[in-house]
């Protein structure tokens, strides 16, 4: 499985009823749902995971699932995003079907290529810009990082910190995939708009 | 026996470490590490420094919840909250290669989890312990008994178990006891299994 270019991935917030986020983000054209939500118990996970599944298999969308390999293998997630504090991407390569999409969170050269040696499909970039949405206490790294890093994995860039409507363009053209983000559509009062725009200003 | 790590309301993994030392010359049992507090990548490493200690005296190393960070840390087992994804959809992924067991609080989930063919069951709290508290007040000797009789699968009391106590859940039908408190102190932990051992027949 490869990543489609110039890609909207949205992830669910810790707020939201996440089966209607990801609807919501869907009909505005993401192209990939991430489920996120570090305080739900597994059973909660698994059953919102069977349903985002199931709406993006509708929309031709890829569904993975944050940190959680255990609910992603239990109903066949396309994939599993892992961050640096989550287990590496050699574990989930070794228990995942050879098709899956396991993305890496990288804020460095060093890690992409790490990542890129364990086996992830694509790294997450950031943070890019300032971004209130996860406790960051590092700087943002820019969008010049992108080109350096995405070089040192050799993997598709999924760019993430501080993207919104302004910017969403200029990540592409510093050398992203695509985008992910989880205010800039969660805490809209029109999560479809938002969506669709972001989707338009990284196709232009 | 199950012991039960006593990591989860600390905020470091020393005494789980402790605990697995300790357990390399201990009787087998089944520890449960409980870490709620660690990240995955701590508790996946974690579990890879204790597993072998833990296999080393015949002893299984069963993660909580996470089947994958025990697949990838070559535990031996799982052991799944009541709240937590279907058994049976675990079960489909885990297959043979982890003993899997889970935490009941009810018949109907007692039945559920029996069904979804997991190997064991914890049930409890049998008797008043702070650390149970929020399952709920003690069900007693007597629920304990009434699910012992519907499911064909082994049964550990758990909650305010001591070895005092051993005689009366195995005479309700429990297979064994699970326990946590008793084992805080990892220093005497082969001594406390064996007296624990002692009131099996």
């Amino acid at each position: 499985m490869s990543l489609p270019r110039r890609l909207l991935c949205v992830i669910t917030d810790e707020q939201s009823d996440p089966v209607e986020l990801a609807r919501m983000a869907l009909e505005g054209g993401a192209g990939m749902v991430q489920l996120r939500r570090k305080t739900a118990s597994g059973r909660e996970l698994y059953e919102w995971a069977l349903r985002i599944q199931e709406l993006c298999r509708e929309h031709q969308a890829l569904f993975i699932v944050n940190d959680r390999l255990d609910i992603a293998l239990a109903m066949k997630a396309d994939g599993v995003h892992l961050g640096q504090q989550d287990l590496p991407a050699s574990a989930a390569r070794a228990l995942f079907d050879p098709g899956a999409m396991i993305g890496v969170s990288v804020s460095s050269a060093a890690e992409a290529a790490k990542a890129a040696e364990e086996g992830a499909s694509y790294i997450g970039v950031g943070h890019i810009f300032p971004t209130f949405s996860k406790d960051k206490p590092s700087e943002p790294i820019g969008t010049a990082a992108i080109r350096t890093i995405r070089k040192a994995a050799q993997l598709p860039v999924i760019a993430i910190g501080g993207i919104d409507h302004d910017n969403a363009a200029e990540v592409i053209r510093a050398g992203a995939s695509g985008i992910a983000v989880i205010s800039a559509v969660s805490d809209s009062s029109d999560p479809v708009a938002a969506a669709r725009e972001l989707v338009k200003r990284i196709r232009q | 026996m199950i012991v039960s790590s006593g990591g989860e309301h600390l905020a470091h993994s020393g005494l789980v470490l402790e605990q697995a030392q300790a357990l390399a010359r201990s009787a087998p049992v089944i520890f449960q590490l409980r870490e709620k507090m660690l990240d995955t990548a701590s508790i996946w490493q974690l579990c890879r420094r204790i597993a072998p200690l833990i296999d080393s005296a015949g002893s299984i190393l069963a993660v909580n919840e996470r089947f994958d960070i025990a697949l990838a840390s070559k535990a031996g087992g799982v052991h799944l909250p009541e709240s937590s994804c279907p058994a049976d959809a675990v079960r489909k992924v885990t297959q043979g290669n982890l003993l899997a067991g889970q935490s009941v609080h009810s018949e109907l989930s007692a039945r559920r989890a029996a069904s979804a063919g997991l190997d064991y069951l914890l049930f409890g709290p049998v008797f008043h312990t702070p650390s149970k508290a929020p399952f709920g007040p003690p069900q007693g000797l007597d629920q304990l008994r009434e699910i012992c009789a519907k499911v064909r699968i082994p049964v550990f009391a758990v909650g305010g178990i001591t070895p005092e106590k051993v005689p009366a859940c195995l005479e309700c039908g429990a297979w064994g006891v699970t326990a946590l408190t008793p084992f805080l102190d990892a220093g005497s932990l082969p001594e406390t299994i064996n007296r624990f051992f002692s009131f099996m027949p």
